[in-house]
């Protein structure tokens, strides 16, 4: 009868596993076959107007809301 | 104009050749006209699980280079008068595929069939791409395990972005089939539930296909398992058909069969 309550069963084991391995797997960017194209293009943007060292991009979740956090580090030499 | 669907999985052997061929089968008894194309380039297997390995000429890298045309290279199930079968090319590497050419030969495919089913190939390269480029909607064939749930969602997670009818502002409609459910042990807790899998994956779900010995001995023979009416499975492939083909079929609770509660309890009075 204790061995019941003895461990969690392997399947709900396996389902929180899961859960996170997938979130995580989700969050990567690589998953966006066009982010290398979409820095690039923020990148030539920006330059029109002002010097442009380099893009990040990040991507956030909030609940679920998900943004892609965009970052545009600006070239010092250009600023001013 | 037919329909377009992938089968796909991201991992291999959880049973996606079996599932496209079964599911081809099921819909041509439904009298519809289906095709089913191998586009597992290099690693031909849906003609065996058919029994049509012999009937081979053509293949379909064959007619998306002109070398053959498509009437001669579509091989008629000897099962059911409403399938055709388009082998994959056993020789030719799979960088030989090119979206355009793909995409003609589909155009045709859907001019003459009411269902033209993709079997993909496992992994998510190149040619697993491909196949899902001009998909309609893609069936994705999991096992209630961890590695099979896992590479299903990265395989689903490029199908969300790179088909075509994706990047045209469209969406693929994806619909789960959970297959090899083995009853015991889900009612034991040592194998995942079908309702955790579809919270995990939150996709719908098409159909349960119960763990069946079956399966083996039908490959064996070339005869999908849909073909037996006695079989867990093939009755299971046969809802899944129907439901494809527009019908209101329940869902069987392929979980709690009659080895379930009920039996274990009746079993302890005996």
């Amino acid at each position: 009868m204790f061995g019941l309550f003895k461990k969690k069963k392997s399947a709900s084991v396996a389902k929180d596993r899961l859960t996170i391995a997938i979130m995580s797997d989700r969050d990567r960017l690589d998953q966006y076959p066009f982010m290398d194209e979409l820095k690039a293009e923020i990148i030539e943007v920006v330059k029109k107007y002002i010097g442009v060292k380099g893009v990040s991009i990040t991507k956030e979740m909030e609940g679920d809301v998900e943004a892609l956090s965009i970052d545009v580090e600006l070239d010092k030499d250009h600023t001013d | 104009m037919g329909v377009v669907i992938a089968v796909i999985s991201g991992k291999g052997g959880v049973g996606k050749t079996t599932t496209t061929a079964n599911i081809g089968l099921g819909i041509a008894q439904n009298n519809k006209k289906c095709v089913v194309v191998d586009f597992d380039i290099g690693q031909r297997n849906l003609d065996m699980i058919l029994g049509l390995e012999n009937r081979v000429v053509y293949d379909m890298v064959q007619v998306m280079e002109g070398e053959s045309n498509l009437k001669q290279a579509l091989i008629k199930s000897k099962a059911n008068k409403n399938l055709r079968f388009l082998a994959a090319s056993q020789t030719k590497d799979k960088s030989i595929l090119e979206s355009s050419k793909i995409e003609k030969l589909i155009r045709a495919l859907k001019r003459e069939f009411d269902f033209v089913i993709l079997d993909a190939p496992a992994g998510i390269e190149s040619g697993y791409e491909h196949t899902i480029e001009f998909a309609d909607a893609a069936i994705v064939v999991v096992n209630p395990e961890v590695s099979s749930i896992r590479d299903a969602d990265r395989a689903i997670g490029i199908l969300d972005s790179k088909s075509d009818k994706v990047k045209n502002g469209g969406e693929v409609e994806k619909y789960l089939i959970i297959n090899r459910i083995v009853s015991d042990m889900v009612q034991s807790g040592e194998m995942l539930r079908s309702e955790d899998i579809l919270d995990i994956l939150d996709i719908s779900l098409l159909g349960k296909i119960p763990e069946d010995r079956g399966i083996v001995d039908a490959s064996n023979q070339g005869k999908p398992v849909i073909l037996d009416k006695d079989s867990l499975a093939g009755q299971a492939y046969k809802r899944v058909c129907d439901r494809l083909c527009g019908e209101k079929v329940e869902m069987k609770d392929v979980e709690n069969n009659d080895k379930g509660i009920f039996k274990k309890l009746t079993g302890m009075f005996k």
